[in-house]
């Protein structure tokens, strides 16, 4: 382990630290000694310290050897540069730059080894000056110029891809450096954070990375499936590829979140330390002191609560109120859903008898309507239920929501499929993707009604009518849900219409627009902190799960179950839409070139055997990684223990010390009189408020100092 | 931007780059808005009309009023002080110039965070490279260790490498702010301050050390994206 090569070295410091101090021969014995023991005591606090620091670097996910001698060295140079400064204080010259470059020498040591990635990685990773880092580089460049000359030349293959992967790191630096530079709406988001925060913020930023997405699917989709069919009426088989490309990210974003064993709240710490820079606007800045002030005194009156008990009588009062609330809410839901399908039963004999063009978008307008009205019928029971954290209440708000809404695109996504496919109507699929069309335009259009004339209105009853209210908060939970709305159906709609993420594009363009004015117009920025990354990763969650993988199976149903028409689109006169891909396999498999793709279809993609491998192989590292979360997780929960075990340990020995010390000044008091009136003096001028601080510390690790020392 | 940019020669801005977690663009920003003091102000004013009206301002920083009035300033400023580059690099700037930034002017931090990153003896001003260095704990890329490591720093009030209780205090007047009303009671603060040991004082030694520190801004996955300053 780390720390037991590097207690040896402590050790040697110690003496040394030591032997300076004595060299001074005005100190007195019990100076001297509470300097050596101060000393070691920082020393050795360092290394339980690196105890603390050790456990969380090894279940870091890099570990590398040079980040633990790093951060080592950091705690080292902290304990090191206090210790030199508690010296100083207690006025004896300090041989101090030696003790800097001995462990300054450590640290170059082990960046030598380092490549030169890395090693610029390490250097701009130390919490240094500016120009304690060049030094450190210089020193550090000339050590290994000297050592390089040792270094035979290097085989051609290695300097072939050391050269390949320069030039590749180039080349994506210049590209980032690039895009960087025509970064969208940078200034905007700027001033929206400075003035209503990091989590308003968040909801902005998600409607961009969605643009930028969409972007991406548009030009997969124009390039694989537009340009060809301009140029050959050729089938089109890749549809998938900016789907697919997704769940990449949607890997990377559980792994970071997810399969993190540290994510549980902090409660009132978090508060306090995560104050929100990015806020830089004088009034908000003041907003968010009141806000703070608020929460805290709310979270404090919670806490002195929280032993309080329920009576039984109150349990049960409480508990019912929550079964009818989901009843309720349950019962619009489904309500809701039954009479958008028979709306939508209804609509083709409806446009048959009225002929009037506006009567298409009857069913959007209906729909549209649901989605404005529920919410705020769902948001009432906050009245009727109770809840002992106002998080339960948002995150229960938002599966409410959540259900509704995918329950209303999936009781269209069944009508389109059962009913509309099998009606025998002449290009059906058109007819679908003209239904998701008008959908996303009207539930566009309510957005925009709802950002320029809604919140404008509320804005008016709060300031005028009823001042009690005040201005109203962004609701960010509503909005991001709404997105995620809209993408869905464009997902949906992409294989029925492929021109659809080009308006998704331009509608996603104006929103950010339209909310960016509503929201400096009619809001205040939040009251409540709002844990932004948390409700992120619900949020991207949300777009993986029901979304996503709801598209996904209905993109399936539609492909393998259902006839094309017989007269429209690429797939005319297919029985399925799969067969589009078996006869092309079947011609590949004529031409010789291309055996290995009809290979590969016939016993990867096609086959069971290979999908089954591949579940177990994931399920079993699922278990792998789970069984080692469990681990780390009793092995912090000991680590932690030991750590409270060694403070009890230290705080017995340092009573016992200062028993021994009361003792000895008893049996000879005269000698040490005027001595110990100069440590008072001393004490009183330069330890001043630090003593309580260094009294702990004193306390701390004496059993360390004492039999090394 | 292309002419300013060879003022900072090209090794220098290299060197920048690698020591720190800015951008080019970054940097070469800074250099403007820390060796230009007066078009601060004139910007803040050209800002604060804007924002009034909710219009966003030029998106392209490479063309907008500020570079090309700074650049042309920064020309002024050189020959009539006759100094080289490097030099202007190294000058003091006094906090108040520091302090009168948007960024940091209504931060309730703001002298800490000066203090904490002056590397001059009197510990009362900044040089160009400690405000880089400023940048760079601040910017998006900075890993959290480093950030975690600098806010433990702003938040030691007393500079004695932990946070006891009256640095807890200090630390909690200053987010609260210094209306009558909104500071906090002093049972309600002791309450406050022991629920924040609790849960954080691994060892029970009744302060709060960097490990500790660190340990608990691990559970915090907000901490990162709070702890920014952008220019």
């Amino acid at each position: 382990m780390l720390s037991d090569d590097h207690v040896n070295e402590i050790i040697i410091e110690v003496e040394n630290v030591s032997s300076g101090v004595q060299s001074h021969p005005s100190s007195n014995q019990i100076f001297q000694e509470k300097v050596l023991l101060d000393s070691s005591i920082n020393m050795v606090s360092s290394t339980s310290d690196i105890d603390v620091v050790d456990s969380q670097t090894v279940s870091k996910r890099n570990d590398q050897k040079g980040n633990q001698v790093l951060q080592f060295s950091t705690s080292l140079n902290e304990s090191m540069s206090q210790t030199l400064h508690s010296l100083e204080c207690m006025g004896i010259d300090t041989p101090g730059s030696s003790r800097e470059t001995v462990q300054g020498q450590k640290l170059i040591a082990s960046l030598i080894p380092m490549t030169s990635r890395d090693r610029i990685k390490a250097i701009r990773n130390q919490p240094r000056t500016m120009e304690e880092k060049r030094n450190l580089r210089k020193i550090v460049d000339k050590e290994k110029s000297k050592q390089t000359h040792r270094i035979l030349q290097l085989n051609c293959c290695v300097q072939c891809l050391n050269s390949i992967s320069r030039a590749y790191r180039r080349s994506k630096n210049s590209l980032s450096e690039i895009l960087n530079s025509i970064s969208l709406w940078q200034k905007t988001l700027k001033i929206i954070g400075g003035k209503f925060g990091t989590s308003v913020l968040s909801y902005f930023n998600f409607l961009r990375w969605l643009l930028k997405f969409n972007i991406f699917s548009f030009i997969v989709n124009f390039s694989f499936i537009i340009i060809p069919q301009f140029a050959v009426a050729e089938k089109n088989t890749l549809q998938f590829t900016g789907l697919e490309l997704f769940t990449g990210v949607m890997a990377k974003y559980f792994r970071d979140n997810f399969i993190n064993p540290h994510i549980y709240s902090g409660g009132i710490t978090k508060l306090i330390f995560c104050w929100d820079f990015t806020v830089t606007h004088e009034k908000a800045v003041k907003l968010k002191q009141k806000n703070l002030s608020t929460e805290i005194r709310e979270n404090l009156s919670e806490l002195r609560q929280e032993n309080a008990k329920l009576t039984f009588k109150q349990q049960l009062t409480r508990f019912s109120a929550y079964v009818m609330a989901w009843v309720v809410s349950t019962g619009v839901a489904i309500a809701c859903c039954a009479a958008v399908y028979y709306l939508a039963e209804y609509n083709l004999e409806f446009l048959k008898t009225h002929s009037n063009p506006g009567a298409v978008l009857l069913l959007p307008f209906v729909v549209s309507c649901i989605n404005l009205a529920v919410p705020c019928i769902y948001s009432m029971f906050r009245l009727v239920e109770r809840y002992e954290m106002p998080r339960h209440e948002v995150y229960i708000l938002l599966i409410r929501n959540i259900f509704l809404k995918i329950s209303i695109i999936g009781i269209l996504c069944y009508y389109w499929l059962n009913n509309v496919a099998l009606s025998g109507e002449e290009c059906w699929e058109t007819l679908i993707g003209q239904d998701i069309y008008r959908l996303l335009l009207m539930d566009f259009v309510f957005s925009l009604a709802d950002s320029f004339l809604g919140e404008f209105l509320r804005r008016i009853i709060g300031m005028q009518l009823i001042t009690s209210l005040g201005l109203p908060e962004f609701d960010i939970a509503r909005n991001v849900l709404e997105l995620i709305y809209a993408q869905t159906l464009v997902w949906i709609g992409i294989f029925f219409c492929p021109l659809l993420p080009l308006i998704q594009m331009i509608m996603l363009f104006i929103m950010f627009y339209a909310k960016n004015i509503s929201l400096m117009m009619n809001f205040q920025p939040p009251s409540k902190a709002w844990r932004a990354s948390q409700m992120m990763t619900f949020f991207i969650l949300l777009l993986f799960f029901p979304s996503f993988t709801g598209v996904l199976c209905t993109l399936a149903i539609t492909i393998w179950r259902l006839k094309p028409s017989a007269d429209c689109g690429p797939f005319r006169g297919l029985p399925f839409f799969i067969h589009s891909i078996y006869s092309w396999i079947d011609t590949l498999s004529t031409r010789p070139g291309y055996l290995w793709v009809v290979w590969i279809y016939r016993n990867l993609i096609g086959s069971v055997h290979f999908f089954f491998i591949l579940t177990l192989i994931v399920l079993i590292i699922t278990y792998l990684y789970w069984q080692i979360t469990e681990g780390r997780k009793i092995m912090i929960r000991l680590l932690h223990e030991q750590i409270i075990n060694e403070g009890k340990d230290k705080m017995f020995l340092i009573e016992k010390l200062i028993k021994l010390q009361d003792m000895e000044k008893k049996a000879n008091p005269s000698s040490l009189v005027l001595e110990s009136r100069e440590v008072e003096q001393q004490d009183a001028l330069h330890l001043g408020e630090r003593d309580g601080s260094l009294d702990l510390r004193f306390r701390r690790s004496v059993q360390e100092g004492n039999p090394r020392a | 931007m292309g002419g300013s940019g060879s003022r900072l020669s090209k090794e220098l801005l290299a060197e920048y780059q690698d020591l720190t977690f800015l951008t080019k663009q970054e940097i070469l920003l800074s250099v403007h808005v820390v060796l230009a003091p007066h078009l601060v102000d004139n910007e803040q004013q050209a800002r604060s009309g804007n924002e009034h009206t909710g219009k966003p301002i030029a998106e392209n920083t490479n063309s907008s009023p500020l570079s090309t009035r700074a650049h042309r300033r920064f020309c002024e400023l050189l020959p009539q002080e006759q100094r080289s580059v490097e030099e202007s690099l190294l000058a003091q700037v006094p906090f108040e110039q520091i302090l009168s930034l948007p960024e940091l002017k209504a931060n309730p931090f703001k002298e800490r965070i000066c203090r904490v990153f002056s590397t001059s003896p009197t510990r009362d001003s900044l040089s160009f490279e400690d405000f880089l260095d400023l940048l760079s704990v601040f910017s998006d890329t900075a890993t959290p260790d480093i950030k975690s490591h600098y806010a433990f720093r702003i938040f030691d009030f007393d500079d004695d490498g932990t946070l006891n209780r009256e640095d807890l205090s200090r630390l909690v007047n200053c987010l609260t702010g210094e209306g009558e009303d909104t500071r906090l009671s002093a049972s309600e603060m002791k309450q406050l301050i022991d629920n924040i040991l609790e849960e954080s004082d691994i060892d029970r030694d009744g302060t709060i050390n960097l490990s500790e520190f660190q340990h608990v801004i691990s559970r915090s996955p907000d901490f990162a994206s709070s702890f920014k300053i952008v220019l």
